[in-house]
Order: C-alpha cells, then structure tokens, then sequence
C-alpha cells in the first residue's frame, strides 16, 4: 500500500455525465428526426447536402486547429452540429458548392475567429446562412413541392405576395411537413420531436423556446384582433415557417443565449416579436434566424437579468 | 419537483450502499491533533513516556476558541510533534501507543439532567464537542456565540438579531453520499429526549422540527414525540434526501422555515433558528448525562473502491491507513481517499493523517467513480451552474472573472456568498474547476 499514489484535488470529487460532447452528440440525436424527414420530402438531395455540409465542417475545423496547433476539438461533435443544423436550413434545391462554402464561412468566420467553441457571440449556422443568402439570394431563394423539383413558393413567400393567401393551407399538413420549404423546417413535428428530446435530456431549458413561441403568439393575436382578414392566425404562423427548429436548436444554443431565467425569457420573448416584425413589415418572407441573430448580439446583456443572490434580501 | 428547484440530484452509484454499523477494532496507535475544529490550538498536557488512560484530558485550554483533546486510547504518549490533519496543515499532534487493554477513566458519578444552562455548556465543553458541519467550531461557542453579532449582518438597516424561536434537528446528511444521520434516524436512543431538552434550554427554542429523508423511514421513536407532544410544538417535515444541497443548514432553513439566512457569513441564529444534527443532539445528551470525554466519532465508509461499505464508529486518531485494513482492505484500482464527503471532502495522498472529529466521512474512490480530470474546455455559457446554484449566483461569469485575476468583480457579482458546495462543479459540462477558482478568488481577496 505504500507505493501507491492518490490523485488530489479540490472537491467536489465526482462529477455529472454532462461533457460537451454528450451535449452535443443529444443535439444531434435530437436532430435525427428532422434529418429523417429532409430526405423522405426531398429525397437522395437532401441527403447529399446535410452530409456534404457536416464534413466540410468537421474538416475545416480539423485543419484550423491543426495548422493554429490549437487543441484538437474537432471530435467533439460540435463541428458536426453546425454542419447539420446549417444544411437543415438550406432549400433543396442549392447546388453540391453551397453547403461547402456554408460550412466553410460557419467553421471559419463564426466560429474559429472568434476563438472556438464558447467565445463566438452569433451561432455560427446563422451566420453561415446569412452570408449565403445574402451572396447569393436566388439560389437560396428556390423552392420544390415536396418529392419533385417543381418550382413553388413557400407559404410565407406566398403571404408576402398576398396576404390573403393564408386560407388556402391546410394547417395540420404545414404541421406535418407537405409543403415546400428548408429541408429541415417543412416538418414541424419532427423537430417539435426532437425538441422535446433534447430538454428531456436537460441540454436545453424550457424558457426560451416556450417565450419564443409565446412572443410570436402574442403579437399574431394583436394583428389579428385588429385585422383578421389580412393576418393570419397565430397557428399559421407557428408552423408555416422555421419557428420551431428556431425555436428549439437555434435560439437556445448554449453560447449564444442568455443563462438567467429572467434573461432567457425576455430573450425569447423578444425574438419571437422581431420575428413578426421581420415577417410582416420585412424584406424577408421568415424573420426567424434573423431576429435571433440580432438578439445574440444583446446576449450578454441578458445575463445582467440576475437572479436575487440568496441571502443579500433579509426578510423576516 | 426536480424540475423547478436548485440543486442536483446524484445517482444511485455515488451513493452509501448500505446503512449498516461496520465493527471497528481498538486502534492500536493513534495520533491525536492539539486543534480538531477551526479555532486555537490546546496546549499538550503531557509529555513523551507519560502513560494515559482512555478519555484522560491529555490538553489545556488557552482561550474559548479552543476545546480539550481526550486520549481516545490507554497507553503511553510516545511521540509530541507536528503530523498532517485532515485539513491538510501540520498540527501539533499527541501519538499515544496503545498497552492493549483500553483502560477507562474512572466515570464520574452518574448526574443529574436538571442543569442550568451554565451546567450544560460546561459539560458539553468538557466532552470536547464540535458543530460538525462546513464551518466546524467548538460546540458551545456554536451554541452560545462569544462574540457579538457582526455589524455587516445588518443588511438595509433591518436588525436582524432575534430570538432563536425554533429547533430543527436535522436527521439528513450533509451530502447525500453521507449516511450517519439518516443511520441515527431510523433508531432508538434514550437519550434523545434529553440532548433536545438541554438543546431547547440553551438556546430558549420553544418548538422542535425534525428535517427527515423521505427514503428513509423515521424511526416510531421520532413519530411518538410528535404523537406525544400535547402542545403540538414538535413536527416532521420530509424533505428530499437525494437532492444536494438540500440538507445544509442554509438551505434546511429556507426549505423548513421559509427563512433566509443572510450570506456571507450568516447563521442559522440570524434568523432565529437553531440547526444540529441527530449525531450532535445525542452526543450532548450523552455529554450531559455521562459526563465522559468524545473519544469516538461516527463516519461513513464509502466509495467503490472500499472493501465494506455503511457507518463505522472509530476512535479519534485512527489513521486512515489502518483504519483501512481493518475494514478489509482497498481494491486495486482505488485512485482517490477523500476524508469528508465527497462533494466538500478533502483528497488525501498521506494513509496516516488521522480520522478526527470534524470528519464525516471516508470515501476510497474508483477511477471510474471520480474521473480522474483531463484538462478543462472554455465555459460554454450553457448555464447549468446557475440552473443549479443553491444561492442564485452566477458560477460561470464569477468563474471566469475569477481566471483572468478580475477578483474585485467576481466579490462584486457575490463571490462571498458562495457556499462551495460544487454542484456548479458537478454538472459542468466544460468540466471547469469552479470551486478552485472560487477558493483561489476568496484567498487573494482575504490577503
């Protein structure tokens, strides 16, 4: 017994299952459903794209920490999670280059300038997507109906050209998913799937997606208490979009959210507006990864949303 | 329930895998620390060669900060010198060598129980009685403070000195891996009835709670004094015992009472209440009724690398390593020896630092238990450490001030009131040292 040696350090001494690397193996697991119905709506295409953009990734991630001769993190999936939910935002119809090209700009610009996983203040895929859409606007902008490469618009591209056009959906098929649209995003019960998952698995926190969805809610209410010939109903709005991969994989990435509950909400809440307000008086037809774009920006101001510290209120 | 409150829950493998008394042999040396709580050192009363019987008082007492040391063995002194605590300094130290036959003090006269007040902090000090807990400290000072109120309590101009009113004897663990007091809960003891009364006289506490786990029934004993109590002043009240750190006082009292305790450095009498364990409320019937020294103390035995696990009771002054053997042994791949739980506890390297009486616990743990760390990542900002934070910090943001030596902003966003009970730790999924980083802040800062 004398010669062996104890390892000391300071407690605590055992630790929760929670890595970054499970967390982000979950996200992708909570992915999978979404990731199962790109390729059932849009076939062999959809597929091409999702992997094409999780390699690239992972690659370009591999080969800046190699010549930074940086820690080596390429395998903690983190990479392969940005590469993922960017291809879910892409419209099938993109050619083999732009999935490339994202996952090069998220990889390189989003994330490895700022300093790597933590220290980015915008999520990465977003800001891949941005760029994209803005470099190259009619080949992000170019719809199919589902199982074919017919042209279509898009419900919400529909409702820019005319506002009126909401009746004609049939709101449990926008649900579903048979509708043209982002690969990752026609089905809002995959994801909602996925969703759930993921904050049963503790990765994410219920606040924001719930205030997000309430912020959007609330305001397609007030429109439509005042109008309801020309707004929509809150449920078009819910589902005819991106709202809930938005919801549920964007806005509440762990480095670019706030971590206060008081934070998180108004965080949400605020999203979910900017969100309408993109949609109806915007120049694009979704405001969704917009608005949470410009709410990262705020992020660190949201953390000022503090909690009470315990025993700093005496109350008798 | 889990969903909404603070705190962390721990799985099944960390914890004790049985609440069951293990037999500990008579050690047959022990090494005896002059200082076995936060406070001054006893002076040796003895010197090398001296011979001593178990429960002789082998020290003086210079001031009140300061307790009595208790030969715990009967044999000769053989060695006065500095040896490694269980917190880790160089303390003078009594090594007595045992004759083999644990030879008593003669007993005094079996006593009374109606005693002042005066009578019983005596005695109780006589015992040589610590609080155990974060903050160990000789128990009568605990009991009756010396010092008065510190001004800094008084938070926007409320006096914040009241009357203790209430008594909450806490029949959890410090940490759910910890088993001695919910052991205590599930048992008999005569002598309860007398340390809670001498503990209502002391502290002037008119009613009594019982702050007991919910996987572990209380034993009739219990639930007859509350039958019993005509004036219904004594209650149980069933918290969650797996939740850490439901069971501290500063978090008991919030649960139990609705009360705050002000942080920093706050107390359970700040808010008029009084918060002992079982293990304590026993001890002081026994110092009471008896009159004899502590020379044995209660710990876990714990950790998967441990040959038995359950609840020992072991002289003051066992060494770790002998101690070990007689419970049988350790497995190969033990890979860490923590005295204390293994939340708070503190890692030793050295088998013969004694078991002393702030110890609760030893823990001899696997590396698949602890997971020997491999580096941190970067904070992520994912927020779990504010999810679970039992006293609404932000760990994360202190954390990160507290790297880049930023230490006057991480006081300013409530460093002091840390209570470093790790469950920041324990959930980070960057595997940051928090509570190093806490630790090393609140250091440079006290310079």
């Amino acid at each position: 017994m004398e010669t062996t040696t104890y390892s000391v350090s300071m407690s605590p001494h055992i630790r929760g299952r929670q890595s970054i690397e499970t967390m982000m193996a979950t996200f992708i697991i909570g992915l999978v459903p979404t990731s199962l119905t790109a390729i059932y709506f849009f076939g062999i295409k959809a597929l091409i794209i999702m992997v094409l953009s999780m390699a690239t990734a992972g690659i370009v991630e591999a080969v800046i920490e190699k010549a930074t001769r940086r820690a080596l993190t390429f395998k903690d999936y983190h990479a392969l999670l940005t590469g993922l939910l960017l291809a879910l935002m892409l419209p099938p119809s993109v050619p083999w280059w732009i999935p490339v090209v994202g996952a090069t700009v998220a990889i390189v610009l989003g994330k490895a300038l700022f300093g790597g996983l933590g220290n980015y203040a915008f999520n990465p895929a977003i800001v891949a997507w941005v760029v994209l859409r803005l470099s190259w606007p009619e080949r992000m902008n170019l719809f199919f109906e589902p199982h074919t490469t017919n042209q279509a618009l898009t419900p919400l591209m529909a409702l820019k050209v005319d506002p009126g056009l909401f009746y004609s959906y049939d709101l449990m098929t926008l649900f579903l998913g048979q509708k043209p649209g982002l690969i990752g995003t026609v089905s809002s019960l995959a994801v909602l799937i996925g969703g759930l998952f993921i904050l049963y698995r503790g990765v994410i926190r219920w606040h924001i997606p719930i205030s997000f969805f309430a912020g959007i809610a609330l305001f397609a209410l007030v429109l439509r208490y005042i109008n309801p010939d020309v707004y929509p109903p809150v449920s078009f709005h819910l589902v005819g979009g991106g709202v809930f991969l938005a919801a549920f994989f964007l806005a509440p990435e762990p480095v670019t959210s706030p971590v206060t509950v008081k934070g998180m909400i108004t965080f949400g809440l605020l999203a979910g507006i900017l969100t309408m307000i993109i949609r109806m008086w915007g120049a694009f037809p979704d405001g969704s990864f917009y608005a949470i774009l410009i709410m990262n920006s705020a992020t660190p101001l949201f953390n000022y949303l503090k909690p009470q510290a315990y025993g700093r209120s005496y109350r008798a | 329930m889990g969903f909404f409150s603070k705190g962390i829950t721990l799985p099944k493998r960390q914890l004790v895998t049985s609440l069951t008394l293990i037999d500990t042999p008579v050690p047959d040396t022990v090494v005896l620390p002059l200082r076995q709580y936060i406070g001054q050192p006893s002076q040796a009363a003895v010197s090398v060669g001296d011979t001593v019987t178990t429960g002789q008082i082998i020290s003086e007492c210079t001031d009140a900060a300061c307790l009595p040391v208790h030969a715990t063995i009967s044999g000769t002194v053989t060695d006065i010198s500095a040896h490694r605590d269980p917190r880790g300094s160089m303390t003078e130290s009594v090594t007595i060598e045992s004759d083999g036959t644990d030879t008593w003090i003669e007993p005094p006269e079996a006593r009374d129980t109606a005693l002042d007040t005066t009578d019983i902090l005596d005695r109780i000090r006589s015992s040589g009685l610590i609080a155990k807990g974060l903050l160990p400290v000789p128990l009568d000072t605990d009991l009756a403070p010396i010092d008065q109120p510190k001004t800094h309590l008084y938070l926007n101009g409320t006096d914040i000195k009241k009357r203790i009113d209430t008594l909450i004897i806490n029949c959890l663990d410090a940490e759910p891996s910890l088993g001695v007091n919910r052991y205590l809960a599930g048992m008999e003891h005569s002598s309860l009835p007398c340390g809670i009364d001498a503990l209502k006289r002391i502290t002037g506490a008119q009613r009594v709670i019982f702050a007991v786990d919910k996987h572990v029934a209380p034993s009739s004993q219990l639930k007859d004094m509350v039958k019993n109590d005509e004036e219904e002043a004594t209650s149980i009240v069933t918290v969650n015992g797996r939740r850490y750190p439901a069971a501290l006082p500063i978090v008991l009292v919030n649960t139990v009472l609705a009360r705050e305790i002000p942080l920093p450095y706050g107390h359970p009498r700040d808010v008029g209440a009084a918060v002992y364990d079982i293990e304590t409320v026993i001890s002081i019937a026994e110092a009471v009724t008896g009159g004899t020294a502590q020379v044995d103390t209660m710990i876990t035995i714990g950790g998967d690398a441990m040959a038995k696990q359950g609840i020992a009771r072991v002289r003051i002054g066992v060494s770790i390593g002998s101690l070990i053997d007689s419970l049988g042994g350790l497995r190969a791949d033990a890979a860490k020896i923590i005295l204390g739980g293994p939340m708070t506890g503190m890692a030793h390297y050295d088998l013969a630092t004694p078991i002393t009486k702030e110890v609760t616990g030893l823990f001899a743990m696997t590396r698949e238990q602890i997971q020997l760390s491999t580096g941190y990542r970067e904070c992520i900002n994912c927020g779990m450490c504010v999810k679970v934070c039992p006293v609404n910090l932000l760990p994360g943001i202190i954390s990160l001030y507290c790297a880049k030596d930023k230490f006057d902003l991480a006081e300013a966003a409530g460093l002091f009131s840390c209570i470093e009970c790790g469950a920041c730790d324990y959930v980070c999924p960057s595997r940051r040292p928090l509570v190093h980083l806490f630790r090393h802040a609140k250091n440079q800062l006290m310079e």
